[in-house]
């Protein structure tokens, strides 16, 4: 039995196992990412989600459910889809903004040429 | 696609909800899950969300929401749900650092131009350089790739805040962990996400996922009027 619980054992007021397959990625010093993780997904479902990954992906796939809990606690309706209609709007109005200064650029260089020109 | 509020999808006598179909229990009149699961293709969609999320959990988060943002969030959950399901590390979230890359790409393209646009726009040349020869002095590819990180996402509105034309197209973020600003600010109303929602699941930017027509729309989830 792992002497120091993991964070999610913690939270779950259980004993943590040698072999707990949250203790690597939920050190007892946050308690918070457990507990957002849990509240979206539950205890299970994550564990099941991990079992099924293998060990080196593990890490990766914590963040990013921990990413994704936090985006649907702070925004319950729309969670990180929200950042995704947001990020593409924002492409949106760049390529706006990129075709409008492309226009100006070429404007520019054609008055740039043509004073070039006159000059000669 | 049945109409949000079809009586029929409820429990009491049209059979069960998508939801309770899956779960194969008896559909009770009020179901939470039965405006947006229908009998045909809801099952399908429901059960990718309680593999990810669970069914209680999704009760509980529906349950707090007000009803007439519910059908929004349960596309939101579908899609995130999906996305889990076809990428089981990253879910979504590989599409937002993507998307994130593509803003950034484009911001210092953009920068590139306003600030050739700025040498072209002056009076007198400061040198006698053509304009092909300056563009071939400064390739976008010589600029700094910008690789953020998964361990990032935290702060990546920050280049938003500090680029000039992102101030000038957006409001100003909310201090917020994430800076995601409210989500009555991001869509305005329920049928913005009704139209996104095929866009999303239909693999609208999903880079490198296979077609997701495979599994229905999540448009078909949510009943229309």
């Amino acid at each position: 039995m792992n002497p120091k619980r993991c964070a999610a054992c913690k939270y779950l007021r259980r004993r943590c196992p040698k072999d707990c397959i949250f203790a690597p990625y939920f050190p007892p010093n946050d308690p918070a990412k457990f507990a957002c993780i849990h509240r979206i997904y539950g205890a299970g479902n994550v564990s099941k989600m991990l079992q099924q990954l293998p060990e080196q992906t593990r890490a990766e796939a914590v963040e990013s459910l921990c990413f994704e809990a936090k985006c649907r606690v702070d925004d319950p309706v729309y969670g990180c889809v929200g950042i995704i209609h947001l990020l593409q709007t924002q492409i949106q109005n760049a390529q706006n903004e990129l075709a409008k200064t492309q226009a100006e650029v070429a404007v520019a260089q054609t008055n740039l040429s043509q004073t070039q020109n006159s000059d000669f | 696609m049945s109409s949000s509020g079809n009586p029929s999808s409820s429990g009491g006598g049209g059979g069960p909800c998508g939801a309770c179909k899956f779960l194969r229990r008896k559909c009770v009149a009020g179901c939470i899950f039965a405006p947006y699961f229908d009998f045909e293709q809801g099952a399908a969609h429901f059960a990718a969300v309680h593999k990810v999320f669970g069914a209680s959990n999704v009760s509980k988060l529906l349950l707090h929401i007000p009803e007439h943002k519910r059908p929004d969030a349960v596309v939101s959950i579908c899609f995130e749900a999906q996305a889990r399901l076809r990428d089981p590390i990253y879910g979504c979230v590989s599409h937002i650092v993507s998307l994130q890359q593509q803003v950034v790409s484009l911001q210092t393209e953009l920068s590139y131009l306003q600030a050739h646009l700025a040498t072209l726009e002056l009076p007198q040349p400061m040198a006698p350089v053509s304009s092909s020869g300056s563009l071939q002095a400064l390739s976008i590819t010589d600029l700094p790739t910008i690789s953020p990180s998964l361990y990032d996402l935290s702060s990546f509105f920050e280049p938003v805040m500090s680029s000039t034309w992102a101030m000038q197209q957006q409001p100003r973020p909310s201090d917020h962990v994430f800076g995601v600003p409210s989500s009555s600010s991001i869509i305005g109303g329920g049928g913005e996400i009704q139209a996104l929602a095929p866009e999303f699941i239909h693999g609208g930017q999903m880079p490198a996922q296979p077609s997701l027509g495979t599994s229905g729309s999540a448009s078909t989830v949510i009943k229309r009027e």
